[in-house]
């Protein structure tokens, strides 16, 4: 039987970091992992992560499994696919399937990092082909560049429900509406706002009634719900659909870690029933770790940290690092930890439906209900620069930062190299644009933003015109000279716009900043832009003519 | 004494649904109906509901119906589904061919 | 149903296409890419009948963890094509209970 200093069970982002980090510090590691390929779910998130700099923040979740994988072949980590652990059992001895047989491994420190598994809901016709997890389609778009569908209906507006619905765009289909059963959407609001203002329609407090088609979903049907969860009678509403996505919460997976023996809680907060662990991820059998989603459901960027900290741990248990070394070290990863679990989404206020920020600003009702913030509200909050609209016009570019709600997230402020965006050492603060005198209209912080909220304005761009650079991350690019729609933050056309500049470069990864000319009325209202062929959520070009609106 | 061990009970009929034909175990394709049945038979937990009916025992082993499993008997046993305890969790831990499972080495 | 150029991805690092089998008819994938993604991009959406109630079913979760869209594959049933890489001239049929139908 082979002997290792650590097995790692999973090689997603937790498991990668905790095999890194006890292999740089001399242990010997293998990680099992199932799958053909490593990262986990990291090679399907490719929108750009919050946090801060050392929490990877802005980078795309599959850079970041790139550069994973490199530390972990640098650091001389044995990564065995397609090997599936079967069972853990006493003295931390596993079983393992790989090439057609059951192996045996024995490890000294045993790390469970196998992630989650989404959860599901029933409703008639859930069995039939076209109603999919929300993972697989982000399975099937982004590793196998396969549309899961044309016409989808997104269940769910937690950050994944949301986050996909924006990749389901990205990849070219069209969202036909996202439903949440609950009165609030639960993802971040500038998750929400992105995908609302290329005109994809919310619907809170309803749930799906049920999936329509014999051999495979040809429609799907709607409902709104009252304060008990039962639908009201003559809400029912018919959506023309060919894809129903589950995006309605994730469990952990936890059976290894009940196969091995590890005392098990039942926690609602972290999805379910998870080992019970010590900060440093430690279950109750001294030597096995859990890290990452199996743990208690959290996002990439803390599982990475969690590994971290138990590939510490478990360097620590086998006298690789001294005591005062390990002790600092464990230091600045709680604290980082911390960091991502503040704010509003943490998992103190997780699930409290609060009325201010941090702050104490009253939290835009619009943004939780309908998706976007409307354009009174957005006035109360500290990205915003007042002068839009007013009678003195100033001179020159400036930033508009639509961020509203304390999340763990601070790029901005490292992009704009003039000092404009101010945060504080609290990442989750509201950014505040102290002096937009000083922007150069560099846009870096527009490309930053991982939530895609930030806006520049340049007021007097032509006499009666302003100019305004959005973040784009759609094909067809729009090119300088094109003429299209201006979209406001629900979606709505509200004007002509010209495209006068496109931006793209390395730094900006794939964000590209489009600058489109409209009518300065429009300055505080228009936020997307709109081709008028060939549109992202779907419609024909007649459909776009009608709610063109005022079209100059 | 939990209701889940209490077998003296009494949980009246079993009033058919009418969502009481949903399929719950994708894979072993039972319905809810005959979940809640099934609890009216006399199966408190879902030991006992797995090896009457064999929901979780199909193909994926229960990855998808524990949890919806859990919460039908829960509702119908009157207690919050954390209250039940999960079936045990065994080797092996997925699906494998028995040819295959019988080919270990040391 | 294939994205051809993805804003952020740009293009997908795929296999030779190469023809396959299903129920007979001769499609085209990339190979190496799972069964699944092959048939989803040729429309083929129902990968197997039930046992018990006969219903369809199709891809679920795509990550091999639910088992609905298992096939028979080269003759072998209960394949989990979301995970099984498509090689040339495979064999995939519609799957009714455990195996193929009857011709």
């Amino acid at each position: 039987m082979k002997r290792y200093e650590l097995i790692v069970i999973g090689a997603g982002p937790a498991g990668l970091s905790a095999a890194i980090e006890a292999a740089s510090w001399g242990m010997k590691v293998i990680v099992f992992d199932e799958n053909v390929r490593p990262g986990g779910q990291l090679f399907k998130q490719i929108h750009k992560f919050f946090g801060s700099k050392k929490h990877k923040a802005k980078i795309r979740g599959f850079r970041i499994g790139d550069t994973l994988l490199k530390e972990a072949e640098q650091a001389g980590v044995t990564v065995q696919l397609k090997a599936t652990v079967m069972g853990v059992f006493n003295n931390k001895e596993i079983t393992v399937m790989m090439n057609d047989q059951i192996e045996h491994f024995k490890g000294d420190n045993i790390l469970i990092a196998t992630g989650a598994s989404e959860n599901m809901i029933t409703f008639p016709g859930w069995t039939l082909p076209g109603v999919i997890g929300a993972g697989a389609a982000q399975t099937l778009m982004n590793l196998h560049g396969v549309k899961p569908g044309s016409k989808i209906l997104m269940v769910g507006s937690g950050n994944v429900g949301l986050v996909v619905s924006f990749q389901l765009l990205q990849a070219g289909c069209e969202v036909v509406a996202i439903i949440d059963a609950s009165s609030r959407i639960g993802g971040y609001g500038v998750h929400a706002a992105k995908v609302a203002r290329t005109g994809v329609p919310y619907y809170l407090s309803h749930t799906i009634i049920q999936a329509e088609g014999e051999d495979c979903v040809t429609g799907a049907v709607i409902g709104e719900v009252d304060d008990h969860w039962q639908i009201i009678e003559g809400t029912q509403k018919k959506l023309d659909v060919d894809t129903i996505c589950l995006a309605v919460g994730l469990s952990p997976m936890s059976q290894l870690a009940r196969m091995a023996g590890c005392e098990m809680i039942d926690e609602a907060v972290k999805g379910g029933l998870v080992p019970l662990c010590s900060e440093y991820g430690e279950t109750s059998i001294p030597g096995l770790f859990c890290a990452g989603d199996v743990a208690g459901i959290e996002e990439a960027s803390s599982a990475m940290i969690q590994g971290r900290i138990a590939g510490s741990v478990a360097a620590r248990r086998a006298g690789y690092i001294l005591d005062q070394e390990f002790a600092q070290k464990n230091a600045d990863f709680q604290e980082s930890l911390a960091q991502l679990r503040e704010g509003m989404f943490g998992a103190e206020k997780k699930g409290k439906n609060l009325s201010h920020t941090d702050e104490g600003i009253p939290l835009s009702l619009t943004l939780l209900q309908e998706g976007y913030i409307n354009e009174a509200e957005i006035q109360r909050f500290p990205g915003f620069s007042e002068t839009i609209s007013s009678e003195t016009k100033t001179k020159g570019v400036y930033p508009v930062i639509e961020c509203t709600q304390n999340i763990p997230c601070n790029p901005c402020q490292d992009a704009c190299q003039q000092g404009c965006i101010s945060i504080g050492d609290r990442i989750t603060s509201l950014p505040i644009v102290t002096d937009k005198e000083k922007c150069s209209g560099c846009g870096m912080c527009v490309s930053s933003c991982p939530g895609q909220a930030i806006f520049l304005i340049e007021e007097n761009y032509e006499e009666d015109y302003v100019a305004i650079s959005l973040p784009y991350e759609f094909l067809p690019l729009p090119q300088p000279g094109e003429q299209g729609l201006a979209l406001d933050r629900s979606g709505q056309a509200v004007g002509s716009a010209e495209i006068v500049k496109v931006r793209q470069g390395k730094a900006m990864d794939e964000t590209a900043i489009v600058t489109m000319k409209v009518r300065a009325k429009y300055a505080a209202s228009a936020r997307f832009y709109q081709q008028l062929e060939g549109c992202l959520s779907g419609g024909s070009t007649e459909a776009l003519a009608m709610k063109g609106g005022e079209l100059e | 004494m939990s209701k889940v061990v209490e077998r003296s009970q009494d949980l009246g009929p079993c009033i058919p649904q009418n969502d009481d034909d949903l399929i719950i175990c994708r894979c072993e394709e039972i319905t809810k109906g005959e979940i809640r049945q099934a609890v009216h038979d006399g199966m408190y937990n879902l030991t006992e509901v797995k090896r009457y009916l064999r929901t979780g025992m199909g193909l994926c082993q229960g990855q998808t119906c524990s949890r919806l499993v859990r919460s039908i008997v829960a509702k119908e046993l009157g207690i919050s589904p954390a209250e039940l305890e999960l079936t045990s969790a065994r080797s092996p831990a997925r699906p494998i061919e028995m040819q295959t499972y019988s080919n270990e080495v040391w | 149903m294939r994205i051809k150029e993805h804003p952020i991805l740009h293009t997908f690092p795929k296999g030779v296409t190469v023809p396959f089998f299903f129920d007979g008819k001769t499609l085209e994938g990339c190979e190496g890419e799972p069964i699944a993604a092959a048939l989803r991009a040729a429309g083929v959406m129902v990968h197997r009948h039930t046992s018990r109630f006969g219903q369809p079913r199709g891809i679920f979760c795509a990550i091999g963890r639910c088992t609905d869209c298992v096939m028979v594959v080269d003759g072998k049933p209960n394949v989990r094509t979301c995970i099984t890489p498509l090689r040339a001239g495979m064999q995939v049929q519609t799957q009714y209970g455990v195996s193929a139908k009857e011709v």
